[in-house]
């Protein structure tokens, strides 16, 4: 998985990179026009167009029959029962595709979430950072230290909290530039990165924790925790960051899709692909 | 409970119930202002006012004697000028600020005190009114089950007559600022920059309803004192469940008070919490602020109001104490109207974050409570103070025309709470404490040096710069029971005397038989025929005879405590006031000696059982006496040519800067040479 993840990160970072310092408007567009190219190209290769476009010529055909025959109930009846199978044929034929669509497309979404999903510390803002640990770890009685690289400065004791096995603790960014949390617990150590300031498009990597194949899918910014430790995951509580549309907040996710699908449908003529 | 205690959480409570139901029929959809950007004309002159409320000319005197307050010697040894300013009658900052705004006394503006009475009354509660703001509710709705569904937008309305002077100089084409001026809660109609000030509610509709943790048993009365909620929790392994209230409902026919949950983790053995509120995680050492957090109510599905609120962890163990303050309306999103244009709030909240938006945010209710001590107060008042500062450089730092007017709160808040601690014969005086805090009013008056200091470091050769209070202050050491007073000298009579000192809000007042009563912080009234429900007494000489006969027993009393007059002068409305609007007009108006208030009780329709009480609380300062004792200040970098200005000719001074003629309802003049 960590090399799926690198290769993804490094696509979407060469993609997002010459963005960095503008609107975060222009690198969403840009992964979005990118992406759903991609798609169009994989949606042709692996979709039966013969079976969509036939789908949809039938969908149209008994649309049309319902027009012309609205004053008979049993034509009316058979024509939505035509529709319906056409729909369920259009379906199945969509099916393979989107399996194979599924997992890079998540992969990517993934790798956007560290570019738009939370925004880096500002110097001098405060957040926590939160350790999961083991069922079995008890983080009264397990030793925990933290200490923080240049530029960061833990400012409040931990908070243990068996219920939740979580310690948390505040820490202050007081100047811009990357910064490292290391977590001793017993002789091991444990390294997470804090992003503090930087361009308004900044790669901001929340969580890093170790466990499930599907957990480094999801949270691919980076390396997974050692296997047999008490410490399940790493936890920065970045501030949550969204797109601006004339002063309304967008969710980073709403924009991509609304783009994503805007570009799709704009390029599926020069493509040729029936969707 | 004692007396002394449930006197001042009724006043509270009125204050509470009255704006509860602006903001509650508010949230069903206040009237909004247009966002526009006001289109400018460029003056030649410019003006700066700093508003420092109840900043005295008696204190200034003498500490600039001392040599203290560069800035104001400064000034004075420049060309500036410093006069006493004439209050208001009666000298509260509703009425002060109102004859201010509008150039008029309370015979134009209407706004007699902060509690006005309803003499139509038919039930104990409706009788007192707030005397700023009223709420219309939506004219039409329609219930489904057990939904009300607005079919219009409900209004808040300012009760204030006559034109402010930013209205005025609109007209005229000059623009304005005015930050946070008191008496303008919701804003009146204007295209100039205005964010509401003082009367301006919290988000439950309240004076400001802080909400107090503990698992330790408070003795005081906290919901029915109006400023604040004691909830009682238990820690249970280290974790506290509790909710935090919010606004009423509207939309439900219940009317249900709106809850969020929230979780407090204690560590074991460390002196931090963290608390989880709707998803926002966040850590506090003991006796420590959280800075601004953001919580939304949810009304239904598709109807949420938001609010923001600081947290302080006051203690961990052995007893836990968690307090949070009133939840103020959201700057970015403003549940009632609190500036114009509406864009206004907004943009300040854009470059600032969330800030203070109720009228007076530092918490004295806390302070007078004892859930929050002497330091903690002045830590919050600090922010507040500091926010202030930081917003005043702000407006100064994009102000290049027109009219800019910035208030202050702080030195009013301060000096109620902390006069006891510079008066070694203040009831509520404390050795202690005064060699820690005695300096404290001193202290607010230099923070006000140095706001100065940024206006006139702004200011250009065409810049007038005026610094102006709305009264003086003065010891509050001993409470007059008006209502009590008229009970002993035969003119109120009670239906069940032996519940005397039970009685509020009149409920056990014999209308019949009553000739006067006393409601409100300076207000006697006549139980008139035809004007009261229940009047008794005939307009024409009957009253008027009454109402001399009433001042003058007023005026005569003596506090056998200390030999002194606790009324210097009983005003006879009709003959002080000008202007139309004296429907809501006392008919005797009182003006205290120093040292001397209503009492905590009597506003409201209270009966207490001695006429004359010493004042224990920390609400030691205040401002309710005779307006020639109690003047305000006025400093400016121009010579003021009249010896005592009152506060309504300094609106025409403001208009007169910019050519622009006074209208013929303002009673002032210009002052400056």
């Amino acid at each position: 998985m960590g090399i799926v993840n690198l290769v993804f990160g490094w696509v979407v970072d060469i993609i997002l990179l010459p963005f960095q310092g503008a609107s975060p408007w222009f690198g969403m567009a840009a992964v979005s026009l990118l992406t759903s190219l991609l798609m169009l190209e994989v949606y042709k290769l692996t979709s039966n167009q013969a079976a969509i476009r036939r789908a949809k010529d039938r969908i149209k055909a008994h649309l049309l029959e319902l027009r012309l025959f609205k004053d008979s109930m049993r034509v009316t009846l058979r024509a939505q029962a035509a529709i319906l199978k056409a729909n369920l044929s259009y379906l199945a034929a969509n099916l393979k595709p989107l399996l194979v669509m599924i997992v890079p497309l998540v992969l990517i979404l993934a790798q956007l979430s560290l570019w738009f999903d939370r925004a880096p510390l500002g110097p001098g803002e405060e957040t926590l950072v939160k350790v999961g640990l083991e069922e079995k770890a008890d983080p009264v009685s397990l030793p925990m230290e933290l200490e923080t690289s240049p530029g960061l400065e833990i400012t409040s004791p931990a908070v243990r909290i068996p219920d939740e096995h979580e310690v948390a603790w505040r820490f202050k960014a007081t100047a811009a530039g990357p910064g490292r949390l290391t977590l001793r617990v017993g002789g091991l150590i444990l390294v997470k990165s804090v992003a503090v300031g930087g361009k308004p498009l900044t790669k901001v990597s929340s969580l890093a924790s170790r466990g499930s194949l599907w957990k480094q899918a999801l949270y691919p910014g980076e390396r997974a925790l050692p296997a047999g430790t008490p410490v399940r995951s790493i936890e920065i509580l970045y501030p949550a960051k969204s797109l601006s549309v004339f002063g309304h907040r967008v969710h980073w996710l709403v924009a991509y899709l609304i783009l994503s699908i805007a570009f799709g449908f704009a390029f599926k003529g020069v493509f040729k692909v029936e969707i | 409970m004692s007396n002394q205690k449930r006197a001042s959480l009724s006043r509270r409570e009125f204050m509470k119930a009255g704006i509860a139901a602006s903001a509650a029929l508010g949230l069903g959809g206040a009237a909004r202002f247009t966002p526009k950007v006001y289109g400018r004309a460029r003056a030649a002159k410019k003006m700066i006012i700093l508003g420092m409320d109840g900043m005295d000319h008696g204190l200034m005197t003498g500490w600039l004697a001392e040599g203290r307050f560069p800035t104001f010697r400064k000034l004075l040894r420049e060309g500036g000028d410093f006069r006493p300013l004439r209050t208001s009658l009666p000298p509260q900052s509703p009425v002060a600020w109102s004859n201010f705004i509008t150039g008029m006394d309370p015979g134009g503006h209407a706004i007699f005190d902060f509690i006005h009475r309803n003499p139509k009354a038919t039930d104990p509660v409706s009788f007192f009114t707030f005397s700023a703001a009223e709420s219309l509710g939506a004219k039409k709705t329609i219930r489904i089950g057990k939904t009300i569904i607005p079919l219009s937008g409900g209004e808040v309305r300012n009760l204030r007559k006559g034109k402010a002077f930013w209205q005025v100089l609109e007209e005229a084409g000059v623009p304005a600022t005015v930050f946070k001026i008191p008496s303008n809660y919701p804003p009146v109609p204007s295209r100039q920059r205005t964010l509401s000030g003082m009367n301006t509610p919290d988000l439950k509709g309240s004076y400001g309803i802080f909400n107090y943790y503990t698992n330790e048993t408070m003795a005081v009365i906290q919901e029915a004192g109006g400023g604040g909620r004691v909830h009682d929790i238990f820690v249970v392994g280290n974790r506290v469940e509790a909710v935090l209230p919010g606004p009423t409902n509207s939309f439900r026919t219940d009317a249900p008070e709106t809850m969020v949950p929230f979780q407090v983790f204690l560590d074991p053995a460390n002196a931090a919490a963290k608390i989880v509120l709707q998803g926002q995680e966040f850590i506090l050492k003991e006796k420590e602020w959280s800075g601004w957090k953001r919580v939304h109510f949810n009304l239904i599905p598709t109807q949420s109001v938001s609010g923001i609120c600081l947290f302080y962890l006051k203690e961990v163990r052995p007893k836990f104490k968690l307090y949070i303050s009133p939840v103020h309306i959201d700057p970015a999103r403003p549940a009632l109207p609190i500036s114009t244009p509406e864009s206004y709030a907004k943009e300040l909240e854009r470059h600032f974050g969330p800030f203070f938006t109720k009228g007076l945010p530092a918490d004295t209710s806390a302070l007078v409570n004892g859930v929050l001590d002497e330091e903690e107060f002045l830590e919050l008042d600090d922010m507040v103070l500091e926010e202030s500062m930081a917003m005043l450089e702000y407006e100064l730092a994009r102000f290049d025309e027109g009219l800019l007017f910035y208030y202050f709160s702080s030195t009013d808040q301060r000096q109620h709470m902390f006069w006891r601690l510079t008066d070694p014969t203040h009831p509520a005086y404390d050795a202690k404490l005064a060699a820690r805090y005695g300096g404290v009013i001193a202290g607010i008056y230099g923070e006000m040096d140095k706001a100065l200091d940024m206006a006139l470091r702004k200011a250009d050769k065409d810049t007038v710069v005026i610094v102006m209070s709305d009264h003086g202050f003065n010891a509050f050491r001993r409470g007059f029971n008006l209502n009590t007073w008229l009970l002993q000298a035969g003119y109120h009579r009670l239906s069940k005397p032996w519940k005397q000192a039970e009685s509020a809000f009149f409920d056990n007042t014999d209308w019949s038989k009553t000739r006067a009563y006393g409601a409100g912080l300076n207000g006697l009234y006549i139980n008139e025929r035809g004007r009261e429900r229940d009047g008794l007494v005939a307009a024409g000489a009957d009253k008027d005879n009454l109402v001399r006969e009433i001042a003058q027993k007023l005026e005569a009393l003596t506090d056998p405590k200390t030999g002194e007059r606790a009324i210097l002068k009983a005003f006879v409305a009709k003959d002080v006031y000008r202007g139309p609007n004296l429907e809501m007009a006392p008919d005797i108006v009182l003006g205290f000696n120093r040292g001397y208030r209503i009492s905590w009780q009597s506003p409201l329709g209270g009966f207490p059982k001695e006429v004359l009480e010493d004042n224990t609380q920390k609400w030691s300062g205040d401002h309710m006496s005779s307006p020639e004792v109690l003047p305000g200040i006025v400093i400016a970098n121009r010579k003021i040519a009249a010896e005592a200005p009152a506060l309504y000719d300094l609106t025409v001074t403001a208009l007169n800067i910019f050519g622009v003629e006074k209208p013929k309802e303002m009673i002032g003049e210009n002052v400056l040479e």
